[in-house]
């Protein structure tokens, strides 16, 4: 049985799990709407201002349902002893963390995918050149990162009574860099055409998304033991 | 290898907050033995499994499976031992066939037992039904199906009879028969006395975080 095998197992239970239960998505994708509609009102009808707050506003409603998704995703292995069961087969912790990881990841980035278009005609924001590719790339890489924080600090607080006030108490610090990464290289090309720039913040975004992605695998044992 | 004990607990302590759970238990179990576990509510049962099951630390003392420190050897020891805990441990939006196959793929066995399996402990027909449908004692007989799948060399069991029928409890008697027939080793914590188609090696009583009878000895 390889580690990859692992890995696909947990990522597939996961992705199951939601299509069938919709727990994460009812909420997120609720939210994030809600989100989106609110601050698009809130910011009135000056073009300026919601080009400016677009990319801000889309990564804050998928920020908020990076937490959601990944808290709903681990209580739902608590809720039959089935995550305990889970950590009693002779597999790596890190085989464990990184298919929740990806389930988390491919849920989010779908996610990403069917905001960003929505966010783009709600704000009337024109993509500029090169937004066909910065965008995507933004969104894969901001969502690794969120993804990542969010599978281990969902873990961390999984077995907590605050759980659901402790998760982004913790997260959120953390995050920011990811966060600042992404909403920077979307703002790049929407509305302007700043691929240099892109190109600079999506660097960042990907030595964030590698530090986090190798820390948080090689903690996760210590979230999940004792 | 056949003279290392399939369970050694030297000193075992537990303390859990405030409330010491294990307080001194000494244990050794050889291979191929049937132990029964007794206690109360509270007596320390479910601890004593989860630490053998590398799920709790131990706080002092020491305890070894098959030779393996369960602090410091825990892929080795999981390798080794299998449990069915009271809760069953099943997804509930997967189906019965579903949870033993991601069982299957945890733990490198043929997906092809699965249906067998599931009819062996009678949920043929509700086999691709999710488990969230389930009565806990369907739960408690997947839960049994999955040991059996895994069949490790030590089933560790949390009170197995907990809410099954007599049909149920006497599919877990013979469950454990084979599997000891198979030379498991199996140490089943049980509020079920008396059971007359069980034989066990010993039967050891858990009071107040102490094993009140001698350890087994090998013949």
């Amino acid at each position: 049985m390889s580690d990859l095998h692992v890995v696909l197992a947990v990522a597939r239970k996961d992705l199951l799990h939601e299509l069938r239960s919709r727990a994460a998505t009812v909420a997120t994708l609720f939210f994030s709407a809600v989100t989106l509609v609110m601050m698009a009102f809130a910011l009135g009808r000056e073009q300026h201002v919601l080009t400016l707050a677009a990319p801000g506003v889309l990564w804050v409603a998928l920020t908020f349902a990076g937490v959601i998704a990944a808290a709903q995703n681990f209580q739902a292995d608590l809720e039959e002893g089935a995550f305990e069961q889970l950590l009693l087969y002779p597999v790596p912790r890190a085989a464990i963390f990184l298919g929740k990881l990806l389930a988390n990841w491919t849920y989010l980035t779908a996610l990403g995918l069917l905001l960003t278009p929505v966010a783009i005609v709600l704000y009337s924001v024109q993509a500029g050149a090169g937004a066909w590719y910065v965008i995507p790339a933004a969104l894969v890489l901001g969502t690794f990162g969120l993804a990542t924080i969010a599978t281990f600090y969902a873990g961390l607080t999984a077995n907590l009574q605050a759980r659901e006030a402790l998760l982004p108490v913790l997260m959120f610090p953390i995050i920011v860099p990811v966060l600042l990464g992404a909403v920077r290289a979307t703002e790049a090309v929407l509305g302007r055409s700043e691929l240099d720039l892109a190109g600079g913040w999506l660097q960042m975004l990907a030595g964030f998304d590698l530090v986090y992605f190798v820390v948080c695998t090689a903690l996760f044992h210590f979230v999940v033991d004792e | 290898m056949t003279d290392t004990p399939a369970i050694q607990l030297n000193g075992l302590t537990r303390r859990m907050g405030n409330q010491q759970v294990l307080r001194g238990v000494d244990l050794e179990v050889a291979p191929a033995r049937l132990v029964v576990l007794r206690g109360g509510n509270g007596a320390g049962k479910t601890t004593l499994l989860k630490v053998l099951a590398t799920r709790l630390r131990p706080t002092s003392g020491s305890a070894r499976l098959f030779g393996f420190d369960v602090l410091k050897e825990q892929a080795e020891v999981r390798a080794r031992m299998g449990m069915l805990s009271v809760m069953g441990g099943s997804y509930p939006v997967l189906s019965a066939h579903e949870n033993l196959s991601m069982a299957a793929d945890m733990t490198g066995k043929d997906r092809q037992q699965v249906g067998a399996l599931l009819e062996r402990v009678g949920l043929a027909e509700a086999a691709h039904k999710y488990v969230r449908t389930f009565s806990s004692g369907m739960k408690k007989r997947l839960g049994l199906a999955r040991l059996m799948l895994v069949d490790p060399p030590l089933w560790l069991l949390d009170e197995p009879y907990a809410a099954l029928d007599d049909a149920g409890k006497q599919l877990v008697d013979e469950v454990v028969s084979q599997a000891r027939a198979r030379g498991r080793t199996l140490l089943m914590a049980s509020h079920e006395s008396d059971r007359d188609a069980l034989t066990p090696d010993a039967v050891l009583q858990l009071h107040d975080g102490r094993l009140r009878r001698a350890p087994e000895e090998a013949p």
